[in-house]
């Protein structure tokens, strides 16, 4: 049994954990904090651009999605569908053809794979649709993205604002607040009281996800029953509800499959081991007691990019990774980093860790730094996430490349 | 190390606390530990009086800090505020008297049969919640009549010096108050378990890691508590014997809270906090292939883990299912909920019970529905909490442990005839 150490509890560092615990390997997956998964949209996002099949091969040979290779991107998502399957939370979609579905400005998102209450919501489907905010729920303005979609050309037949039912204490919801309500049928019972006079002429309704946490499935399908429409859910700010339950489900499944997860502690540095330093022997975990040592056979890092805390930009214009010191491939000088036009592709986006098609880290030579390192997800260069819609498809397909390479 | 506010700059408002924190789920009352952390914080000003009171329900359990990615400290400012809040404020007679478990003991235990049968009676609690207002729905624990260190005398030792055996196979035990005062009998069990694996453990001088006075406001209390056990802990961690500790908020205290919460600083607080261990931590860090050889006896039981929120502050993950999940037949499952809700003393508070109680309902609930035969937590609290709540026999881990290795520990060895 190989002993794994995953560093990074987003979609990547999750993924790789359960492939390599399911594998039967022992994992330990240590991060700091939770992921970026509760901040994202909870669908998965291949290429966001024209024809995503065709594109991807089209890729320079430094894209993360040309090292992992297709045969890594399809088995990932193969993966994937079973894991949301078993949970009872079902993804549709297909990597040859997005879904476009509304944004919470009124933007069209393309994306691969989205859970059916998200899914619900494609703008190809001709079903005329409203979209409803809720009371006492902030941050969600139906008003805003109605009004964004009519300029853009898509009809929204109208916006209504939905009551609900107060318990007295509770004056105040944030989305995932809504949510855990939800789960609870006496809540939904009373929810959809209060709405039904407001449903007469809709056949499709949109509203800020907060259909549920535990069980968003079983709770999509009660609320449809007794309201008597289609509902669609719109990813909002964070806590975003659609990515909080990929993380409930990807925790819970990587729990129960015997990972150890140790949450708090942020890994500061690298242990070298054997072969004359071409190979980790561990990391320093910053406890709350002090440094401790944790050892393991294969190494994964997936700390993520800029945003998680994997890169770190200094103020004297170095770019660094925050645990093993890893070379980082980016540009001298900060006013490289950025372009004038903000909404522009930024050179800083590209930035990251270069590997081979193994996924191990390379040094000046072109030879792995680390033999049994490897890196996975947002922390990889080459690619710009943003821009391309390609963000959860690297990450799945880099974490299984990873752990395919060093364990299968 | 930088004080706890330095770190509100980290902070996004990415909002993974709120999701996160189970007070704010529940009430109203508290505005989650964002608003209550990082964004209050810039409204705290040294000289003026605290500008909002609700940090006050904020039950302490630090699962904001823990799951914060970007390294903001959120529970040690929202604890630090409530410290400051108290100092404003009058603390009441109640928060004095429960945040001294120690001297409770001391006082209870000479009449441990006579309190006990009291704290029992329906007329106690109803006049103990109308008097003082600790919740007669609050589980309060018996007191033993003969505290650990009686039990243990020839362990009890002043220094390290006194010690003349294998300082490499030694383990100095913190007992804490609910080992001495309250659970005698798993104080028993720790030393049994630990002598079985070859360690020779001994009980250094100390007192109350003083948790329950700083959660209570009570800071300089809680400081002069920390100052002893520093100067009485330190000689054993410089002669390189860990500190191994069962209860999980007490280790915490030793590893974290001094220095972070407490400010205490210098070489004899950072050698403390680096040789404490959890329990647990210390058997999967020192043991690991003396565990992996042990053959434990089979446990037909269906049994739920619920890792207390203290547990999971030392940054070690929960290295108890390491040795739970070799013991065969024992179907494991694992609690979904971040806290049982019991926050050490928060729970017993008259005011604070519904929401520590809506808090624990996610859990009690879960337990509820898969008919288990028992349930397993570290922390003492949060045990006696949540067998109130949910009428099943709460052990903790090591009690499991001793029952698959056949480990016997009988607080009164003269009755053992008798039992069997």
């Amino acid at each position: 049994m190989t002993e794994v150490l995953v560093v990074g509890a987003g979609l990547t560092g999750l993924f790789a954990s359960l492939l390599a615990a399911e594998h039967g390997d022992a994992v330990t997956l240590v991060a700091q904090g939770h992921g970026g998964l509760g901040l994202c949209h909870g669908c998965i996002d291949i290429w966001g651009r024209a024809t995503p099949s065709r594109a991807l091969s089209r890729l320079r040979k430094s894209h993360p999605y040309r090292l992992a290779g297709t045969a890594a991107l399809h088995a990932a998502v193969e993966f994937f569908d079973e894991i949301t399957q078993q949970a009872k939370y079902p993804f549709s979609g297909s990597i040859s053809r997005n879904l476009r579905l509304p944004t919470a400005l009124g933007s069209i998102h393309p994306t691969a794979l989205a859970p059916q209450s998200l899914a619900q919501g494609d703008l190809d489907d001709g079903t005329p649709f409203a979209l409803a905010g809720i009371d006492n729920l902030r941050d969600f303005y139906p008003q805003l993205a109605a009004s964004n979609l009519r300029h853009t050309g898509i009809a929204v037949q109208s916006v209504l604002e939905l009551p609900i039912p107060l318990d007295g204490i509770r004056h105040d919801f944030s989305t995932s607040d809504l949510a855990q309500l939800f789960d609870q049928p006496n809540w939904r019972e009373e929810t959809a009281r209060f709405w039904k006079p407001h449903m007469t002429g809709i056949k499709r309704l949109g509203l800020p996800a907060v259909l549920g946490l535990r069980d968003p499935q079983h709770v999509l399908e009660d609320m449809q029953q007794r309201l008597g429409v289609t509902l669609f859910e719109i990813p909002t700010l964070p806590p975003c509800l659609p990515g909080l339950r990929l993380e409930v489900i990807l925790r819970r499944r990587a729990l129960n499959t015997g990972v150890h997860l140790i949450e708090g502690p942020r890994a500061v540095g690298r242990i070298d081991g054997r072969s004359g330093g071409r190979r980790v022997s561990g990391v320093v975990l910053q406890t709350a007691g002090g440094p401790r040592i944790h050892t393991a056979d294969v190494v994964i890092l997936a700390t993520g990019g800029i945003l998680n805390g994997g890169i770190v930009f200094h103020q004297n214009g170095s770019v660094q990774e925050s645990v093993f010191d890893i070379p980082v491939n980016y540009d001298e000088g900060r006013d490289c980093w950025t372009t004038a036009s903000p909404i522009d592709s930024q050179p800083y986006s590209g930035y990251g860790i270069m590997v081979n098609d193994h996924m191990q880290t390379l040094d000046a030579k072109g030879a792995p730094i680390f033999e049994n390192l490897y890196v996975a997800g947002g922390l990889l260069g080459g690619a710009d996430r943003t821009m391309e819609g390609s963000r959860q498809g690297i990450d799945l397909a880099t974490a299984y490349r990873a752990v395919e390479v060093a364990l299968f | 190390m930088n004080p706890p506010s330095f770190t509100t700059d980290l902070c996004l408002k990415c909002n993974i606390c709120t999701a996160a924190c189970p007070v704010a789920a529940v009430t109203d009352l508290f505005p989650g530990p964002k608003s209550i952390g990082p964004q209050a914080e810039r409204f705290r000003h040294p000289r003026l009086p605290m500008p909002d009171v609700s940090v006050d329900w904020c039950s302490g359990c630090g699962t904001c800090s823990r799951v914060c990615p970007h390294g903001v400290a959120v529970a040690e400012i929202n604890i630090l505020a409530k410290g400051r809040l108290a100092k404003e404020r009058h603390v009441p007679v109640r928060d004095r008297i429960i945040s001294r478990p120690e001297i409770l003991g001391r006082i209870a235990s000479p009449l441990a049969t006579f309190v006990n049968a009291s704290i029992r009676l329906r007329s106690t609690r109803w006049l103990l919640e109308k008097t003082v207002g600790i919740s007669r729905h609050a589980p309060l624990p018996s007191f033993t009549r003969t505290p650990l260190r009686k039990l243990f005398p020839d362990r009890c030792f002043d220094t390290p010096f006194d010690v003349e055996h294998d300082i490499d196979h030694t383990v100095a035990f913190f007992h804490g108050c609910s080992n001495n005062y309250y659970e005698p009998e798993l104080g028993g069990l720790t030393i049994a378990i630990l002598e079985r694996l070859g360690f020779e453990v001994v009980i250094p001088p100390q007192m109350c890691c003083g948790l329950p006075l700083q959660s209570n406001g009570l800071f300089d209390a809680a400081r002069r508590h920390a100052q002893a056990n520093i100067t009485w802990l330190a000689p054993f961690a410089k002669q390189g014997i860990p500190i191994v500790g069962t209860s999980t908020s007490c280790t915490l205290m030793l590893k974290h809270d001094y220095r972070t919460i407490l400010g205490i600083q210098g070489e004899d607080v950072e050698m403390v906090a680096g040789s404490t261990y959890d329990f647990f931590e210390f058997l999967t860090f020192f043991m690991k292939d003396e565990i992996k050889r042990i053959e434990f006896n089979s446990l037909r039981a269906h049994a739920l883990y619920h890792p207390p929120c203290k547990l999971r502050n030392h940054g070690i993950g929960v290295p108890a299912l390491q040795i739970l999940r070799r013991i065969p037949e024992l179907q494991l499952h694992l609690s979904e909920s971040e806290c049982c809700g019991a926050g050490g003393t928060y729970g017993m508070k008259l005011d604070k019970f519904p929401v520590a109680y809506q808090v624990g309902q996610k859990l009690f609930s879960q337990i509820h529905q898969l008919k288990l035969d028992f349930v397993i937590c570290d922390s003492e609290t949060c045990r006696w909490w949540i067998a109130k709540h949910t009428d099943l026999p709460v052990y903790h881990p090591l009690e499991i442990m001793a029952r698959a290795m056949d480990i016997q520990y009988n607080l009164h060895p003269e009755s053992k005839g008798e039992r069997q």
